[in-house]
């Protein structure tokens, strides 16, 4: 295992410029790694299972050679981008995949993903849209169908005493996570959008030990930083899916802001609730992953008003506009995401109605684009200063 | 606004879908002095039969949009989501929707102006669907909730097993079922809140059967189409899937389908051809139409080039080959004919290896239907239909080697994605990729 050296930000560091680097020592080690797609991968039970689970990134600095051969370019640019990485041999190490029904680009893609790259074990989690109680039942059975399904892999039994271990380990990881979310409080934050970024990719491609670790050290490293003072820039927040780059903290900084908060899908929509301890540890998993997961691919039918209905859906995001003080909000929408796209107006009104202005962006999941959105990012930047 | 001569129609029944459409549309518009109730309702959800039993009135969005796109007047619906920050990549049968109700509602309540065939009625509520098929199901009642806070929305799940080749559907196929019917029964506790009605079950019961003779009788009507000439191909397809699509459970679409199906055997027995001279049968693989272009399926007869089936709204099987198990219950029955009518295809696709069902449902009708070619189409505002394409091509070409397959691109409601002439161009190269294939094999 690699060594914390007390140096939690630069092995962040290291780990997300050498995405997936620890998991390809523990497979050379004799382990097996299950990649997946997705915030609704419930890796509780790949860790139960005692695999090592990675949740793939794509690669938006390099330019997708390889996929359009297979899957449309009308396809989520994310999930076009993590299969042309897949293609390109950047994860050449992985045993078998787990692709959650997030979207209509990942359900409608299953068979490509499988079809081409043809791995030892491949599982489609037909996680449900809907969060009332019997889709709760319907995702145990899901639940139960995974679990049977890595036992097979792995001819070990995944019993109830290893996943309720398992959802221990990663509600710790959980609550340090929004330990280190605190510290973004201060102005300007303890610790700067760009280096969260990395430690957010970071500790997603570790097993949960090493991956709670490493953000101890973070924790450890950044509150003995010296109260900082405040230079007048902009408190902003991101809101979208699989930001993974530390590419657009670095233009939102880099134009003289603070990414202070987010909620997106490898970050703060992962850590907001831990996993209820449940008498059937997987009750506990699929309320958590159908009700407390905040993504628009859930339809949330609560309140009896539109209002009441908005305040289910976004209510979070006012209660981190005035906890973060954030002064804007970074809409970033990738390109061809139905489910997301839809939400644009109503978030964005909501998002303003709790005082904060709003960027919104439509994202390819490319660097390349990234100048344009860095005008953009500007022009926002002077309008609300 | 450019009005774009009518498609000519080779069977008198198609000629008739026209009137459905006005019919189902100006039912939204009269529903209230008729004292029921209307619901924005989204196709293949299993809600037919429930809004039929109980008086409620379907306003059909996808319908409405692909209405808009025929007549090449959907822009300033597009424009208008469009400035509301519903980006131009999203569904556009949706943002259409969503234009056109924006406008309503900023003209407090009366139809937009010019808005086709006096346009839909404001609904009563919104019955949508999470489910496999598309994600705009769910979404799209939940934005349009944005502009019509006081309209109710039910989402109900809809789920079908996804494919995997190691597993027999079998094993899971029941606890499926039972979520299905948890959710439709949920469906009917909403329907009764809003309308202040009971459901009337016998009602319902004979709705579902009636769908369910709509269905056999749909698909033998079809499949009179192996007929060489075929006496219909896709193009009139397209039209005649309205009463099955969205007047299922009703009267009318089994009469439709009763008079269609004489109207083929006729034809059939006259040697009566979609084409003049008919050289190539094609199967239209997968994806919804351009419905703003569907003069190109003309263009393809015009080359002696006829498609006797396709996968796109055949939205039907027999209901023996589906082998549904005995229930009292409706909501069941219906909910193993949705769960049926996609992994009944399971079995012959795991027996090949490599294979997929929806792959085998196109060789079926390559070979049923003596086809030479597939063809596919592409809208880049949906990836429900649309993503999976080109595996769908690259296994085809695996198991029959050179079969020509061409893969159009454009939009189902959005014309500034498509280019005529382009279009053209790209199937006249196609018919010369056929006639070298036919002659390879002849």
């Amino acid at each position: 295992m690699t060594q914390l050296n007390g140096n939690g930000l630069a092995l962040a560091d290291a780990y997300y410029s050498a995405y997936g680097s620890r998991a390809r020592e523990l497979k050379a080690e004799g382990r097996k790694v299950i990649g997946y797609l997705s915030a609704l991968a419930p890796v509780e039970i790949m860790t139960a299972a005692g695999l090592v689970p990675l949740r793939l990134k794509g690669y938006p600095e390099e330019p997708i050679t390889r996929a359009d051969v297979h899957m449309e370019t009308i396809v989520c640019p994310f999930v076009r981008n993590v299969f042309d990485a897949v293609l390109k041999g950047k994860y050449d190490f992985l045993d078998g995949m787990v692709l959650p029904h997030q979207c209509d680009s990942m359900d409608r893609t299953n068979d490509v993903w499988s079809y081409t790259l043809k791995l030892p074990y491949w599982h489609f989690l037909n996680v449900p849209h809907l969060s009332d109680g019997p889709s709760v039942e319907f995702m145990l059975s899901i639940l139960r169908l995974f679990v049977g399904s890595l036992e097979k892999l792995t001819g070990n039994r995944v019993g109830n005493e290893l996943i309720a271990l398992a959802v221990k380990a990663h509600n710790e990881n959980r609550r340090l996570m929004r330990r280190l979310y605190d510290l973004r409080k201060t102005n300007p934050p303890l610790i700067s959008g760009e280096e969260m970024t990395k430690v957010q990719v970071g500790a997603m491609s570790l097993p949960v030990l090493e991956s709670s670790s490493l953000i101890e050290a973070v924790i450890h490293e950044v509150v003995q930083r010296k109260p900082p003072h405040g230079n007048g820039g902009k408190r902003i927040m991101i809101v979208g899916d699989q930001v993974d780059t530390a590419a657009i903290a670095h233009t939102i900084e880099g134009a003289g802001a603070w990414l202070v908060m987010d909620d997106i899908s490898i970050g703060a929509k992962l850590c907001r609730s831990e996993i209820d301890t449940t008498p059937d540890p997987l009750q506990g998993l699929a309320e958590h992953y159908l009700r407390h997961v905040n993504l628009p691919t859930t339809y949330v039918a609560a309140g009896k008003t539109y209002g009441e209905n908005t305040d289910a859906r976004f209510g979070h995001l006012k209660q981190d506009i005035h906890d973060f003080k954030v002064d804007g909000v970074v809409l970033l929408i990738n390109k061809y995401c139905d489910p997301y796209g839809f939400e644009v107006p109503a978030i964005k009104a909501y998002i303003e109605s709790a005082g904060a202005s709003v960027l919104y962006l439509e994202y390819e999941y490319a660097n390349s684009t990234l100048p344009r959105l860095e005008t953009r990012i500007g022009a926002f930047l002077e309008m609300i200063s | 606004m450019e009005e774009k001569k009518p498609r000519a129609l080779a069977t008198q029944s198609a000629a008739k879908i026209p009137k459905f459409v006005r019919s189902n549309l100006s039912a939204t518009l009269k529903a209230r002095e008729e004292g029921k109730k209307v619901a924005y309702a989204f196709i293949m959800d299993g809600h037919d039969e429930i809004m039929r039993a109980m008086d409620i009135v379907p306003a059909w969005g996808e319908s409405f949009s692909g209405l808009c796109a025929a007549k090449r007047d959907a822009e300033q619906y597009l424009q208008k989501a469009e400035s509301e920050n519903f980006s131009r990549s999203l569904c556009t049968y949706a943002t259409c929707n969503l234009g056109f109700d924006i406008l309503r509602e900023e003209m407090g309540g009366e139809t937009p102006p010019g808005a086709p065939w006096g346009g839909m009625g404001r609904p009563d509520m919104i019955i949508g669907s999470a489910q496999q098929l598309c994600d705009p199901r769910f979404k799209w009642p939940q934005a349009t909730r944005h502009y019509l806070p006081d309209v109710p929305v039910f989402v109900g799940g809809m789920y079908y097993p996804p494919w995997d080749p190691q597993t027999d559907r079998r094993e899971v196929e029941k606890f499926y079922v039972k979520y299905i019917t948890e959710e439709l029964r949920e469906c009917v506790r909403f329907c009764e809140k809003v309308t202040g009605k009971k459901m009337d079950w016998d009602r319902l019961e004979a709705a579902v059967d009636l769908a369910d003779r709509t269905w056999d009788l749909f698909d033998e009507t079809y499949a009179l189409r192996k007929a060489r000439p075929t006496p219909m191909d896709t193009g009139d397809a397209m039209n005649t899937m309205v009463p099955i699509t969205f007047n299922l459970g009703t009267q009318e679409a089994y009469d439709f389908y009763k008079e269609l199906n004489a109207e083929l055997r006729e034809k059939v027995e006259k040697k009566e051809g979609v084409a003049e001279e008919e050289k190539y049968r094609l199967v239209w693989g997968a994806g919804l139409p351009s419905w703003f272009a569907l003069g190109d399926f003309q263009y393809f007869n015009g080359k002696g080039a006829v498609f006797p089936a396709e996968t796109t709204y055949h939205v039907a099987q027999p209901i023996d080959r589906l082998d549904l198990p005995n229930t009292s219950d409706p909501l069941e029955h219906i909910a193993w004919r949705l769960i049926r009518y996609y992994t009944h295809w399971y079995d012959k696709a795991r027996q090949k290896p490599g294979s997929a069902p929806l792959v085998e449902r196109i060789m079926e009708y390559v070979d049923d239907y003596k086809c030479d070619g597939v063809v596919f189409h592409s809208a880049f505002s949906c990836r429900s239909w649309h993503a999976g394409i080109i595996l769908q091509a690259e296994v085809l070409r695996k198991v029959y080697g050179h079969i020509p397959i061409l893969i159009m691109e454009g939009d189902i409601v959005d014309i500034s994605s498509y280019n005529e002439a382009d279009t053209h161009n790209r199937i006249d190269a196609f018919i010369e990729t056929l006639e070298a294939y036919k002659n390879s094999r002849n």
